[in-house]
C-alpha cells in the first residue's frame, strides 16, 4: 500500500495562494502596501478571533451561528456598562463576561435539552439582535473612551491580538479540550465508551465560542471606536466560511485544525478587501462576487475531497461505506 | 456436471483499488442449488469479489455469466433485478428510519401510488417476509436507531430475502448472530439450497463453513488458491490453504483448571436495566477471565455496557476492588478499566479519523502534562509502539481506520487498552471479524494480560471460544443469570447449551 497524496490537504494553501495572487496582480501592487497590510490585519482579527473560539463547536460537529449577535451583545453591553458607572475599563470584563454567559446559555440548551445547535443558535441570532438594537437606542451612539485609546495602537493590539490567538491554539491543539471536541466530531459514540464527558465538552465549547466574541467585540471597538446597531452582523456567515473554506469538513471532527481556520480567515478577508482595493467597495457587486468566488472554491475543494476519497478507497475485505448521508447536519 | 448447472461463472476477474490489487484473475463457478463458502484471510479480497458480484464495485478486467448470459451489474439494485442480493460485513441501514422501509429501500414504488408510499401495505408485506423467512419478529414501524447489531443485521438479510434472490451473498453474517439466531440462519440457507437457489458465505469460522457448506473456495493476497468440496476437506487443510504454512487450530489455553488470585478487583451488585438485564450479581478476581454466554435476548451485552458504565438507568452497583464505584465511564476508566465493544465501527473507533487518534484517545489523560499540555511526541511514539508492538499492518499511524482490515483496526482498538495500566479489561465480542490469524493472536493477548493479573469480562457470541479461555462461565438467559461454571467442572458446550435454552 502506498501513502496517497491527500489533495483536500492543500486546497485551502492553493486557494490561499491564488488569491492573494490574484489581487497583488489586479491591484497593482496596492494591496502588499503598508497601509493595507495593515488593514488586512484589522480586518482579520475579529474574524479570527471569533473563530478560535467557534472552531470548538464546528469540531464537535455543531456549529455557532450566533457568534455575531453574541459580538455586538458584549460589545453594546461593555460599553453601557463603562458609561454607566464612569469607568472605562469596565468595557473588557464585562464583554467578556457577556460573551461567556451567552455562550453558556447556548452550551447548556444544546447539551441538556438536546436542541441541534443549528436552530438554537439561528434562534439566538434573531433573537439577540432584537436585544442589542433595543440596548442601542437606549444608550444611543457610543465611542471608544479617550482613555481605552491607547488599547488601539499596534504595539499593544498586535501582542495582545497574537497572544489570544496562540492561548486557543494550544487548548485546541495541545490539550485534551481539543482533542476531545474532535472526537466527538468524529463518532459521539465512541468518544462516551472513551470517556469523553460530552455534555461538559459541549458547554465548554460554546463557552469558548462566546468568550471570543466577547473578546472579538472589544477589538471591534477599537478598530471601529464605538459601537452600532449592525456591529457584528454577518460576522457569524464570514467565521464560518473562513472555517470551511480552510478546509474544515461540516462534521468537525479531527479534519478541524486552528491552522485551516487562519488560511481560510486570511483568504476570507483578501477577498472583500482586493475587491475594495479594485474597485469594488463592500455592499454594492461586491457581496455577489464574493459569493461567486466562495462557491468557487468550495466546489473546487470539495471536488478534491471526492477524488481523495476515490484513490483511496479501502483494500480489499471491507468495502468502505460513507455515512455521511445519513447523518444530520449537526448537533 | 454441465454448465446448464451453473448458475453464475466467474472468469479472470480483476479489481485495483490504488496500488492495491484486491482481486487478481479470479476464476470462480457457483452451482445452481449450492452453497458455497469463500474463506481467506482478511484482506484476502472476498469482499471485494462478492461487491463486484453484487454490483457495488465495477471489476477491472474479466467477465461474469450468469444463467448463460453475460452479466455486468451497474449498481446493487441492477443487480437485485437480476436476482442477487447480498447482506454487506459494516453494517448498511439507515439509521434514522424504520424497519419496513429499510427492508424495501430503494423499492418502493411497489408501495405506492402518486409519490405517497402505503405503509399499510408496506409493513404488511415486511411482516409476511419476516414469518416467511421465520426471522425473529420485530415491528415494521420501530425505527433502527437504537437497535443492536443483531437485529439491524436481521434486516439487512430480510432486504435481501425480499428480492426473492436466487443467489444469496452472506458477508460474515453469522459472526454478528447469537447462537439461536444462527441456527435459524442456517436453516434458512438449507431451505434456499432446497429450492434449488445459491448462496455464497464468508465467515472466519471454518467449522461454521464445513458444516454448511457444499464446496469452498479459498482466496490467498487477491487469488483462488483452492477449490474444494467441504466433505473432503479438514479445518487444518483449509487453514494451511488460507495462510501457506501451517498453522495450529488449538489456540485457547492449554490448562484446564481455574487459575486466578483470591484478591476481588470488581464487583457487581443487582445490575438492572429496564428491559436488558435483572439482578445481575458477580465477583471479578485478578487474573481472572470471566465469560458471559447466552442467546440473543439474554442481555449478556449489556452487562458488559452496564459494567463499564454506560447503562442508561438502573439498579444495583458496580464497585471496584480500590473501593470506588463505578457511576459513568470516567469512573470506570478512572478505576483502570477498559472496553472493547462488540459494535467496532460504530462504538469503539472513529473510523474516518487516522490510527493516531484512535490509539491515543483512552489515554489523553494520562499523558497530560503541566497546564493540560499533550505533547505530540510522545503521543506519537505511544501509537508508534501500539502499532509495532500488535504488529498492525499500515502504512503509519497517520492512515485512516477505514483503510484498515477488520482483523488490524481490533489490533488498534486492543492495543490502546492495553497499554494502560488496566486492572479490569471488559471484552465484548473480541475475535469478531477477525481471520484465524488475528484471532489466535488476540487470545495470545489475552493470555498475557492474564498472566499480568489483569481481569477480564469476556462475553462471547462463541461458545467455544469462552469455553477455551475463560476461568469461570456465567450462562444468562432472559437477563439473568442462570447457572455459573467453574473451569473443569461440567466445562463442555453441552451443559451449557443446555441452560442457556
Amino acid at each position: 500500500m502506498k501513502k496517497g497524496v491527500k489533495l483536500q490537504t492543500f486546497v485551502p494553501f492553493i486557494a490561499f495562494a491564488v488569491i492573494f495572487l490574484f489581487f497583488t496582480v489586479a491591484s497593482k501592487g496596492k494591496m502588499v502596501s503598508s497601509y493595507n497590510l495593515k488593514m488586512l490585519i484589522d480586518q482579520s482579527m475579529v474574524i479570527i478571533i471569533v473563530g478560535c473560539g467557534a472552531l470548538f463547536v464546528v469540531a464537535q460537529g455543531g456549529i455557532d451561528l450566533s457568534v455575531g449577535v453574541n459580538l455586538a451583545l458584549s460589545g453594546v453591553v461593555g460599553m453601557w456598562a463603562a458609561t454607566l458607572t464612569g469607568l472605562p475599563f469596565l468595557l473588557l470584563p464585562a464583554a467578556l463576561a457577556v460573551g461567556a454567559i451567552v455562550g453558556l446559555f447556548n452550551g447548556v440548551v444544546v447539551s441538556k435539552l438536546k436542541v441541534p445547535s443549528f436552530i438554537l443558535t439561528i434562534a439566538m441570532l434573531i433573537g439577540v439582535r432584537g436585544m442589542v438594537h433595543l440596548i442601542q437606542t437606549k444608550i444611543g451612539a457610543q465611542y471608544l473612551p479617550a482613555s481605552l485609546r491607547i488599547l488601539n495602537e499596534p504595539y499593544i493590539k498586535i501582542p495582545l491580538f497574537v497572544a489570544i490567538v496562540a492561548l486557543m491554539a494550544f487548548i485546541f491543539e495541545f490539550t485534551r479540550v481539543g482533542r476531545f471536541s474532535q472526537a466527538m466530531g468524529e463518532n459521539e459514540t465512541v468518544a462516551r465508551y472513551a470517556g469523553v464527558p460530552v455534555a461538559r465538552m459541549r458547554i465548554l465549547a460554546f463557552v469558548l465560542s462566546g468568550l471570543m466574541a466577547g473578546a472579538a467585540s472589544i477589538f471591534s471597538i477599537l478598530t471601529i471606536g464605538g459601537t452600532s446597531q449592525t456591529m457584528g452582523s454577518f460576522t457569524e456567515m464570514k467565521v464560518a466560511m473562513a472555517i470551511f473554506l480552510g478546509g474544515v469538513l461540516v462534521t468537525g471532527g479531527t479534519s478541524a485544525r486552528i491552522y485551516k481556520m487562519l488560511l481560510g480567515s486570511f483568504s476570507i478577508t483578501i477577498i472583500v478587501n482586493g475587491l475594495a482595493i479594485i474597485g469594488y467597495p463592500e455592499t454594492q457587486a461586491s457581496e455577489s462576487v464574493q459569493g461567486v468566488l466562495l462557491l468557487l472554491i468550495l466546489l473546487v475543494a470539495m471536488a478534491a475531497a471526492s477524488r481523495d476519497r476515490r484513490r483511496g478507497a479501502p483494500p480489499c475485505e471491507e468495502p468502505s461505506q460513507t455515512q455521511e448521508a445519513s447523518s444530520p447536519p449537526g448537533r | 456436471m454441465s454448465a446448464a448447472d451453473n448458475i453464475l461463472e466467474i472468469r479472470g476477474l480483476c479489481k485495483s483499488f490504488g496500488s492495491t490489487r484486491a482481486n487478481i484473475n479470479i476464476d470462480f463457478t457457483l452451482k445452481r442449488g449450492e452453497i458455497k463458502g469463500l474463506i481467506g484471510e482478511n484482506g484476502s479480497g472476498k469482499s471485494t469479489l462478492l461487491s463486484q458480484i453484487a454490483g457495488l464495485y465495477r471489476s477491472d478486467a474479466g467477465e461474469m455469466t450468469l444463467n448463460g448470459k453475460p452479466y455486468s451489474p451497474s449498481s446493487p439494485l441492477d443487480a437485485n433485478r437480476a436476482k442477487i442480493a447480498m447482506v454487506m460485513q459494516e453494517l448498511g441501514v439507515v439509521e434514522k428510519l424504520p424497519v419496513g422501509i429499510n427492508v424495501y429501500l430503494g423499492r418502493l414504488e411497489q408501495f405506492s401510488s402518486r409519490g405517497a408510499v402505503n405503509m399499510k401495505s408496506l409493513n404488511g408485506a415486511v411482516s409476511r417476509l419476516f414469518s416467511e423467512w421465520n426471522l425473529p419478529p420485530m415491528p415494521p414501524n420501530a425505527v433502527v436507531s437504537g437497535m443492536m447489531i443483531e437485529q439491524r443485521k436481521i434486516i439487512e438479510l430480510a432486504r435481501a430475502l425480499s428480492v426473492e434472490p436466487d443467489i444469496l451473498l452472506l458477508d460474515e453474517i453469522t459472526q454478528s448472530l447469537s447462537l439461536n439466531n444462527r441456527n435459524s440462519l442456517y436453516a434458512l440457507i438449507r431451505r434456499l439450497k432446497d429450492m434449488g437457489r445459491s448462496v455464497i458465505v464468508i465467515t472466519h469460522d471454518i467449522d461454521e463453513m464445513l458444516a454448511i457448506s457444499d464446496s469452498i473456495t479459498v482466496l490467498r493476497d487477491g487469488e483462488v488458491v483452492g477449490d474444494v468440496k467441504a466433505s473432503e476437506v479438514t479445518a487444518d487443510e483449509i487453514r494451511y490453504m488460507m495462510v501457506g504454512r501451517n498453522i495450529s487450530g488449538d489456540y485457547y489455553r492449554a490448562d484446564t483448571a481455574p487459575d486466578y488470585a483470591e484478591e476481588v478487583v470488581l464487583t457487581a451488585e443487582g445490575l438492572t436495566v429496564e428491559g436488558e438485564i435483572e439482578d445481575v450479581s458477580f465477583q471479578l478476581h485478578r487474573g481472572e477471565i470471566l465469560g458471559f454466554v447466552g442467546l440473543s435476548d439474554s442481555g449478556i451485552h449489556s452487562v458488559g455496557k452496564a459494567v463499564f458504565g454506560l447503562a442508561k438507568a438502573g439498579k444495583g452497583r458496580v464497585a471496584l476492588g480500590s473501593g470506588g464505584e463505578v457511576k459513568n465511564t470516567r469512573d470506570a476508566i478512572a478505576g483502570s478499566m477498559g472496553y472493547v465493544p462488540k459494535d467496532r465501527d460504530n462504538e469503539a473507533l472513529m473510523i474516518h479519523a487516522s490510527i493516531f487518534h484512535n490509539a491515543t484517545l483512552p489515554s489523553l489523560k494520562e499523558f497530560r502534562g503541566p497546564a493540560g499540555f499533550l505533547s505530540p511526541a510522545r503521543l506519537r511514539k505511544l501509537s508508534g509502539d501500539i502499532v509495532k508492538k500488535l504488529s498492525v499492518k499500515c502504512t503509519g499511524i497517520q492512515q485512516a481506520m477505514d483503510a484498515l482490515s477488520g482483523g488490524n483496526k481490533q489490533k488498534v482498538n486492543l492495543g490502546r487498552w492495553l497499554a494502560k495500566d488496566l486492572k479490569v479489561l471488559v471484552l465484548d465480542c473480541p475475535t469478531r471479524g477477525v481471520d484465524v490469524g488475528v484471532k489466535g493472536y488476540i487470545y495470545e493477548l489475552m493470555k498475557q494480560a492474564k498472566a499480568q493479573g489483569i481481569a477480564m469480562i469476556l462475553i462471547s457470541d462463541e461458545l467455544t471460544e469462552a469455553l477455551g479461555m475463560a476461568d469461570r462461565l456465567i450462562v444468562m438467559k432472559d437477563g439473568r443469570i442462570v447457572r455459573t461454571i467453574l473451569r473443569g467442572e461440567d466445562f463442555t458446550e453441552r451443559s451449557i447449551i443446555e441452560v442457556m435454552i
